[in-house]
């Protein structure tokens, strides 16, 4: 059970950051995005070509750090990832999601996150192939906790959740601490007050989107160097990480971040009790069980 | 619908050829339900008629021409029914072979041929959900395959583990039709070899992580771990379970038999592994059949099940020579043992073959077929066994470790039982 609830909280880190994005994006942008995931497969893939690309220009970074499976160029390959889909969220926005907002009506909306969902996992599957690919071929082999109960932690693992939590620290201090925190906060409340209030609305969509996609890309290099990179992760992720939303309640930072470490755990723990086929069914059940009991989420707000 | 086409032109060219010794007016019709319209399906199609064309070369089966007619699955159950329906229906045949799935198959065997008392030949389908079905006599006796059922698959995994020493195992199965199928067939075999089986877990497509599942395996310490997966998600497991300090004695199911699976496991973490699969026998009328299909198709008969094709027509057509004129296809069905008797006169497989099978029934005779795929021998579920190999993986590909033949494999089972 105990390896259930670290493994959870592993699993958990990622959901969160790509839940973080996701639920700014509904809240201010009022829609259901399920292209939100692909953005994860973005940036994992752009992280590849560049750790790659780092490795053969820069033979010095190729070398592993310490326990990790990842090398130097891996790190830089991540802030590269993180700038280029926070770019490519924006330009999505702009070629797609504002047109359809200004002729279309919320479920024009989710509608064209659907087909662009698609259309991004299926470029991807054309330049990269359909297989899925790893960043580094070695196995980092797990290091044993504890004989018994037996507990088993991967060097890897503990930098994501390291890594994911510094993320979402450097987060909070910027939404609590700054005008730019209060102004978003103020746009996610209200958008037609804040913009009384001089609050630049078009700049916070933009930035948002640019927030969602960052976070989006270290979820997607912390998921691949977890497991493995591949076109259809994207899918593989986006009901978990709606549901993570969705306890969370549509809006709160923080009820996301609180909600991908819920449904990380409780599907971990699931298992123990549930036969292994069930598990895919686990998010679905969670979300029910949430708009059933407090149809807001953990976090979120009744809004009119 | 080009390919349906081309196809039924060939099959109309073979026919127009000048034929054998004795011409005769009248032609019977059986019906072929195969997905001509996948690029593997087409060369099954292909083999079939061949098969056809060596007996309408011999004077044709029952005192007629045969004339095979065509139709398309498309690989889905529905537009395969309405295939056979109408093969059936209109056509009137008695004699069906195909299809080549297990879920195009079973719909038809329940909704067309046995209501319709057709008898069934399918080359190609593998589900044990067949032999369950013959066992409850739902079949009516009118069915039968010349592929091998994933039985074979399951006993070789409990042949390696008896053979390694293990004395517990860990399952982790796919969770499809095939995989569920694959979990409990292993999980009585390994039973059967005295093999504790730890743990059967199930793996699902696509999960973000199957770090629960493998753990899961693994709290159960077992000696080795059995993977009947597909290359992707089983890579993924693999990988966890090592990581995890899993063991590395495996043994790894057909479907694992993959340059990609050895790549991203990495060869270094495979060196115990061995794997199974069924064969095609080492024998001459195997042999035999390799050398008339370059010779017919100018190409080497790769593609999947070319010679269960081939040998499940030939069988169809020696049954319907043996049956008789205007046999019913139960009365066809019926007459199968006859020509696949293993104390009957050894006939080949070709035209000559053919030519003197009919002689022999005509005497009150029975023969044995030797086939592409041996000498085909059905069980009274209409189930054959195959020869299998056991392999490793190798620097530069996969090497194969043993060959097991029918009779060992045959005998194995049986000792299972």
């Amino acid at each position: 059970m105990i390896q259930q609830l670290v493994d959870g909280v592993l699993v958990g880190s990622f959901l969160s950051l790509g839940a973080i994005g996701l639920t700014l994006v509904m809240h201010i942008l009022r829609f259901a995005n399920f292209s939100h995931a692909e953005l994860l497969s973005i940036g994992a893939y752009v992280a590849l070509v560049f750790d790659k690309l780092f490795e053969a220009l820069l033979p010095v970074f190729a070398t592993k750090i310490g326990p990790l499976s990842m090398d130097w160029a891996l790190v830089l390959a991540l802030f590269a990832s993180i700038g280029i889909t926070a770019l490519s969220a924006v330009v999505i926005d702009r070629l797609v999601f504002a047109r359809v907002r200004e002729k279309g009506g919320e479920l024009s909306m989710v509608f064209a996150s659907f087909g662009m969902a698609l259309i991004i996992r299926n470029v991807i599957g054309l330049i990269f192939g359909l297989q899925s690919v790893l960043y580094s071929d070695e196995i980092a082999f797990a290091m044993v906790l504890s004989r018994d109960p037996l507990l088993l932690v991967k060097p890897d693992q503990v930098f994501v959740l390291i890594a994911a939590l510094a993320i979402m620290v450097g987060l909070h201090f910027v939404l609590s601490r700054t005008t730019f925190g209060f102004a978003l906060r103020a746009v996610a409340e209200n958008p037609a007050l804040a913009q009384i209030h001089g609050v630049n609305l078009k700049r916070m969509i933009m930035i948002v989107w640019l927030l969602g996609g960052g976070l989006a890309a270290a979820a997607g290099v912390f998921y691949g160097l977890s497991y493995q990179i591949s076109p259809v992760m994207g899918r593989d992720l986006v009901l978990p990480i709606f549901a993570a939303t969705i306890v969370g309640g549509i809006g709160s930072v923080y009820g996301a971040v609180l909600g991908g470490f819920v449904v990380g755990i409780a599907s971990n723990i699931a298992l123990s009790i549930l036969p292994s086929g069930y598990s895919p069914s686990v998010p679905f059940l969670m979300i029910l069980l949430v708009l059933l009991i407090r149809p807001h989420g953990l976090f979120g707000e009744a809004r009119a | 619908m080009k390919k349906i086409l081309l196809t039924t032109l060939l099959a109309a060219g073979y026919l127009a050829l000048p034929s054998g010794a004795s011409a005769q007016d009248c032609t019977t019709k059986i019906g072929a339900v195969l997905p001509t319209s996948v690029d593997w399906g087409r060369p099954i199609a292909e083999t079939a008629q061949f098969a056809v064309d060596q007996v309408n070369e011999a004077g044709g089966a029952a005192g007629c021409k045969i004339d095979m007619v065509l139709r398309d699955t498309q690989v889905d159950p529905k537009v395969g029914v309405d295939a056979a329906k109408a093969l059936v229906d209109l056509d009137g045949v008695d004699v069906l072979l195909g299809a080549v799935s297990s879920g195009v198959s079973m719909p038809i065997l329940t909704s067309v041929t046995v209501p319709g008392d057709v008898m069934q030949m399918s080359c190609c389908s593998s589900s044990t959900a067949f032999t369950k079905l013959a066992e409850e006599g739902k079949t009516d006796g009118l069915w039968f395959r010349t592929f091998a059922t994933t039985a074979v698959q399951s006993a070789m995994g409990a042949k390696i583990a008896r053979d390694k020493g293990y004395k517990s195992i860990a399952i982790l199965y796919k969770n499809d039709d095939w995989g569920q199928d694959m979990a409990r067939l292993l999980a009585a075999d390994f039973k059967a070899a005295g093999v504790d089986v730890t743990a059967s877990v199930a793996i699902n497509d696509g999960q973000p992580s199957y770090r629960a599942e493998v753990t899961e395996a693994l709290a159960s310490q077992p000696e080795a771990l059995y993977l009947a997966l597909y290359p992707n998600e089983g890579s993924s497991a693999v990988r966890e379970w090592l990581s995890l300090g899993g063991t590395q004695d495996m043994i790894l199911a057909n479907s694992l038999k993959s340059d990609e699976f050895r790549d991203k496991v990495g060869l270094q973490y495979l060196g115990k592994a061995l794997g199974t699969d069924t064969a095609s026998p080492r024998v001459a009328s195997a042999d035999a059949f390799v050398e008339a299909y370059k010779k017919r198709f100018d190409s080497e008969p790769n593609g999947p099940g070319l010679a269960n094709s081939y040998d499940a027509a030939m069988i169809a057509l020696l049954a319907m020579e043996a049956a008789g004129a205007d046999a019913s296809g139960a009365e066809i069905a019926a007459a199968v043992p006859k020509v696949t008797d293993p104390k009957g006169t050894p006939i080949t497989a070709d035209t000559a073959g053919f030519a003197s099978a009919k002689d022999v029934l005509a005497g009150g005779g029975t023969v044995m077929y030797q086939g592409a795929t041996g000498n085909v021998r059905f069980d009274k579920n209409g189930d054959v066994s195959a020869p299998a190999v056991i392999w490793s993986f190798t620097e530069d590909g996969i090497k194969e470790d043993e060959y097991v033949s029918l009779e060992q494999v045959d005998q194995f089972i049986a000792s299972l039982k």
